[in-house]
């Protein structure tokens, strides 16, 4: 049987750059099956989603990229898919990456694979200074934790598989699903690997980080890791993998 | 009856009966209304039992009745916010829980609706 790939797009008010991403998506990945999850937009979101065809999973209120995430995977999991993968709505993301993204899940190599800017073949990505710090920061953070080299752990071009979207049923970091996530997943003994992909700037809207969440994100993404790994692992969450 | 046991006497009344008239017009549940009535009966009992309250004081090793009041008060308010906070999470997590549960059910619905839709329009054409 061929495997079902779901790619799940978190969108909060995105109406302006959705179109362009989503027939994107459509003439560069034709084979997979897309679901928007429209977390609370109070613009056209899930107009433009519609208007392009594609299923809409309209949040009532807006939960957070994470809990938006969340969504796409209960979706995924009713629905039987076999992988997951996420893709910002705000064309970061270059659908012709999806591929390789899918690729070490679908060979059954790895249980994340995450598209990373920083690994060999990524094409180079500049980021302001204070937040390079960050992601070093969090992505030596990661690596010690999980004892696997992760260099991009806010990467949100990401790819799970069944077992894996079945965890983060039960806990999900809400609104930053980065290194806490990726170390709850290394803990319940999923592999994690990284793929070189190309990150473009996003050309409208604004991101999700924005400067007072800037502030909070270190503070946030800090204490849910170390909580991490005060919680008992979730052992026996990766076997029976598909 | 001093002036000060006179004003506990009717700052602890007062907020009872509010709290009370609060679970009866089902504002407030029984839940939450216990630990405000508790406070209440202990501000009185401070302000009756100057003894006790003295005794406390010489054992606390604080100079002065007031700040073991104070004390006591100000521990009692941040373990309240703590539990309310706890609450706020939980019921956080349930609101999530719905929200997701809703657009998955929304979607399926509209996937039903077309779906007859079509066999109706099926239906209509033969």
């Amino acid at each position: 049987m061929v495997p079902r790939v779901l790619v799940i797009v978190p969108a909060f008010n995105e109406e302006a750059s959705l179109p362009a991403t989503l027939a994107e998506l459509r003439a560069k990945a034709a084979g997979f099956d897309i679901v928007v999850v429209n977390d609370g937009s109070s613009d056209g979101t899930e107009a433009a989603a519609r208007a392009a065809g594609v299923p809409v999973l309209s949040l009532p209120i807006n939960l957070g990229v994470g809990a938006a995430l969340q969504t796409g995977f209960r979706y995924a999991l009713e629905e039987g898919y076999d992988v997951g993968v996420q893709l910002d709505a705000d064309g970061q993301h270059d659908p012709a990456d999806l591929g390789t993204v899918t690729a070490p899940v679908l060979a059954s190599q790895a249980d994340v694979a995450i598209g990373s800017r920083y690994v060999e073949g990524a094409a180079l990505y500049h980021a302001p200074l204070f937040r390079r710090i960050g992601m070093l920061l969090f992505s030596a953070l990661a690596t010690a934790v999980t004892g696997q080299p992760l260099r991009d752990t806010t990467s949100g071009y990401r790819a799970y598989n069944r077992g894996v979207m079945r965890l983060c049923l039960n806990y999900f970091p809400q609104d930053f699903p980065d290194a806490p996530l990726l170390i709850w997943v290394a803990r319940g003994g999923f592999r994690l690997v990284e793929v070189p992909v190309t990150m473009r700037a996003r050309t409208q809207g604004q991101s999700f980080y924005t400067w007072t969440k800037s502030l909070y994100y270190p503070y946030k993404t800090l204490l849910a890791s170390l909580v991490l790994l005060l919680r008992r692992a979730p052992v026996g969450e990766a076997e029976g993998r598909p | 009856m001093t002036r000060a046991q006179l004003l506990a006497t009717l700052l602890a009344v007062g907020l009872a009966l509010w709290v009370v008239d609060l679970v009866r017009r089902r504002k407030l549940s029984e839940e939450y209304s216990l630990w405000s009535l508790i406070a209440m009966a202990g501000v009185l009992v401070a302000a009756f039992w100057t003894k006790g309250l003295t005794w406390i004081t010489h054992q606390f090793g604080a100079l002065y009745e007031t700040s073991v009041i104070f004390f006591f008060g100000i521990v009692f308010l941040l373990i309240a916010l703590v539990f309310y906070a706890t609450r706020l999470t939980s019921m956080t997590q349930e609101v999530r829980r719905l929200a997701q549960e809703t657009a998955l059910l929304k979607l399926r619905l509209e996937r039903t609706e077309a779906r007859m839709q079509r066999g109706d329009e099926a239906g209509e054409g033969r």
